[in-house]
């Protein structure tokens, strides 16, 4: 089997898979129409102040799992809903943020810089235009290098790293999240201490749970769910509606209208922004293939790069309505959400939260582990993981189609979503979080668990620590383990198996460094 | 006291009380561990490194970002409000947990019928009592919270939203259960 055989049969699959209906004899799979539903989920959910793709995401992981079961069938439906919500959101980040100077999404943040003062002057039309255009150009060259990227960054993997260097690659991946993601780094190992501890209650290989305190729940540990939608969403919804008792801004701004008639984008000034678009997209594309540093600083990169080479005199200044300030900031957190997925796909590593769910419905759902193998290209036998592989950057490109067609029309009519009170959505989305982790823990103490973990999500927020590097530390904390005790094993009960192997020595003394470089940097600052 | 030293101090203490009394005193066993004649990584490492990483990180803290203050305020007002959020959703969970049981129960008792909820988790109305009455609490709770006053219009949105998710959840999947219908 070739390449070129594969990659076919990964969009048979999305195309030719249990078919939902049919159009005049034209059979419609079950994988096209999640993509679909799930594009248009993310852009009403991105388009919403106060939610994010990933509230979406979490929310209707037990019911996808519920409606598809386990099985490997389930897993392109699945992923693809997911996916589409993922880059529904992004664009529609950008509605609130130019409408209402409020960012849908945190990396929408930039866009309110130039976005909101374009549509207070009459060009609001013009401005989501410009995003959508700049977020689905940064989405689409970002899932070309995926494709390209990561069954390379796969075959380096299998071929240069063993068990100590594995271990080595997880503590370095930990490091560089608790060194660039929040605050400081101090305060990002805390994160990542915290998150690591909470996934080790309850487990180990004696016979006692370990830090259980002879009770039975916590011999069970911390169900997945409970802590990564307790510190990420419950968190953050208390910290909202803290926010929204401290600050009645929002409640007072009026959203501005969409009124302005010649909005149309003419071929010239696309043109003209395709040098923004492609610096920003690469910007994007770098941030997002390194793990925990997400969208939001991948946009203000992108937004600073685009500043500083910009001329003024040439459609504005930047922070007073510039398109390219627009276009910058589109282009660089959009381009973030295909390169997430290269460590997603071939290390089981993930880079922002968004990526945690994929990796979540990945591990819920039999027939397809995260890991070099998958993309391990076998002649003679078929490898079933690369064709799904195959078909999950296929369902990409088919929500990246959508967004071309159909994405800018959809984003232009969910601005009636920004007049939902932030007060009376948080509650709901509370309520909606905690019913969603009932439905998969089934034991009250997961629900009480959650608001334990949205507790200290909420103040990890207040002591100014990311919940992001908790969260993966989480995720990750188990594989760590259980890869240090069977290097440890593999290299004859060697302790200094870290240091004794050259790659794995560059790995550790590359994640010390990160730490003492990103030290330096902040106080210098 | 600025606030960095404060967070650095909290997590400090944290750290020296999980490497010091917890890890020491609920795992079995040690950093290394001799089984069969081979050494092997024993439960205690990981969670001492991970106590570490708090440890070194609240030190970071306290000795190198003296100058980044500032970080957050926790005003008296702002902890109230909080701890009336946090009531009102354990009360709401609560009552998800219990009512229907204790409706059963007193049913029961008045009645003298031989019944108990676990029999009757599958009746449309009684499975979600709890469910509907709690998530009113919740959601109609919550923004009596941030409006100040108790309104009539945030009980009907904790009503509408909790019956929106009994039929997203419950009635379309035989294979998922509303709280408290897996504990009992």
């Amino acid at each position: 089997m070739s390449v070129l055989d594969y990659i076919w049969l990964g969009i048979l699959a999305v195309f030719q898979g249990p078919e939902a209906f049919s159009i005049f004899g034209l059979a419609i799979s079950i994988t096209v129409v999640m993509v679909i539903s799930g594009f248009f989920l993310g852009i009403l959910v991105g388009a919403t102040p106060g939610l994010a793709g990933p509230v979406a995401m979490a929310i209707s992981l037990p019911i996808l799992i519920s409606t598809f079961g386990y099985n490997t069938d389930a897993l392109l439906p699945v992923l693809g809903f997911l996916i589409g919500v993922m880059k529904g959101a992004t664009v529609g980040g950008a509605v609130p943020a130019i409408l209402f100077n409020t960012p849908g999404t945190p990396d929408a943040f930039m866009t309110t810089l130039d976005g909101y003062p374009m549509a207070k002057r009459g060009e609001a039309k013009r401005a989501l235009r410009i995003a959508h255009f700049s977020s689905v150009s940064g989405d689409t060259f970002s899932d070309l290098v995926l494709i390209i990227g990561a069954p390379f960054l796969a075959i380096m993997v299998e071929r240069y790293l063993d068990l100590p260097e594995k271990t080595a690659l997880l503590i370095l991946s930990l490091s560089f999240i608790s060194a660039v993601v929040g605050g400081s780094v101090g305060r990002g190992l805390i994160s990542t201490g915290l998150g690591l501890l909470a996934v080790y209650v309850g487990t180990g290989e004696d016979f006692y749970p370990r830090l259980s305190m002879g009770t039975q729940t916590l011999a069970q540990g911390f169900p997945i769910a409970t802590s990564v939608l307790g510190v990420l969403i419950i968190g953050a919804v208390f910290k909202e509606l803290d926010e929204l008792r401290s600050d009645q801004r929002a409640s007072r701004m009026k959203p501005i209208t969409t009124s302005d008639t010649n909005s149309a984008l003419t071929l010239a000034e696309r043109v003209k922004l395709a040098p923004t678009i492609f610096r920003s997209a690469v910007i994007g594309t770098v941030v997002g293939a390194l793990p925990g540093i997400g969208s939001t600083l991948a946009a203000t990169l992108g937004y600073t790069a685009a500043k500083r080479r910009h001329d003024d005199t040439e459609g504005g200044k930047f922070g007073e309505g510039a398109p390219k300030g627009i276009a910058a900031t589109e282009a660089a957190n959009s381009a973030v959400s295909g390169a997430n997925l290269m460590p997603v796909l071939s290390l089981g590593i993930p880079g922002n939260a968004a990526a945690v769910f994929l990796l979540l419905a990945m591990d819920s759902i039999s027939g397809f582990n995260p890991s070099p193998t998958v993309f391990k290209f076998d002649p003679v036998n078929l490898n079933p993981e690369l064709v799904m592989a195959f078909g999950i950057f296929t369902t990409m490109f088919l929500a990246n189609a959508l967004n071309w067609t159909v994405g800018g029309r959809v984003m232009r009519t969910m601005r009636f979503m920004i007049r939902i009170p932030k007060h009376i959505l948080l509650p709901s989305v509370l309520l909606l979080t905690l019913t969603a982790i009932y439905v998969q823990e089934t034991r009250i103490e997961a629900l009480y668990f959650a608001v334990g973990f949205g507790v200290l999500g909420y103040l990890m927020r207040v002591f100014g620590i990311s919940p992001l590097p908790f969260v993966i530390a989480f995720i990750l904390g188990a594989k760590l383990e259980e890869t240090a005790r069977q290097a440890y094993a593999a290299t004859g009960n060697d302790p200094w198996f870290l240091f004794t192997h050259p790659v794995a020595a560059v790995f550790v003394a590359v994640s010390v460094g990160v730490m003492i470089l990103t030290s330096r940097k902040r106080g210098s600052v | 006291m600025t606030p960095n030293k404060f967070t650095a101090g909290i997590f400090l203490v944290f750290a020296i009380v999980v490497l010091g009394v917890w890890i020491p005193n609920d795992v079995e066993t040690g950093l290394l561990e001799k089984m069969r004649r081979h050494w092997v990584i024993g439960d205690s490492l990981a969670p001492t490194l991970a106590a570490g990483f708090v440890l070194i990180g609240a030190v970071l803290i306290l000795l190198f970002e003296t100058q980044d203050e500032a970080q957050f305020t926790m005003v008296s007002a702002q902890f109230v409000f909080f701890l009336k959020l946090v009531i009102v959703i354990l009360v709401a969970l609560s009552v998800m947990r219990h009512l229907g049981p204790i409706l059963v129960n007193t049913y029961v008792a008045i009645s003298g019928l031989d019944l108990e909820y676990r029999l009757l988790r599958d009746m449309i109305g009684i499975k979600h009592i709890g469910f509907l009455i709690g998530g009113v609490i919740m959601v109609g709770g919550m923004i009596t919270v941030v409006e100040g006053r108790l309104s009539r219009r945030a009980l009907i949105i904790g009503l509408i939203w909790s019956l929106v998710l009994i039929l997203v959840y419950d009635l379309p999947f035989e294979d998922l259960l509303l709280p408290p219908n897996g504990d009992v």
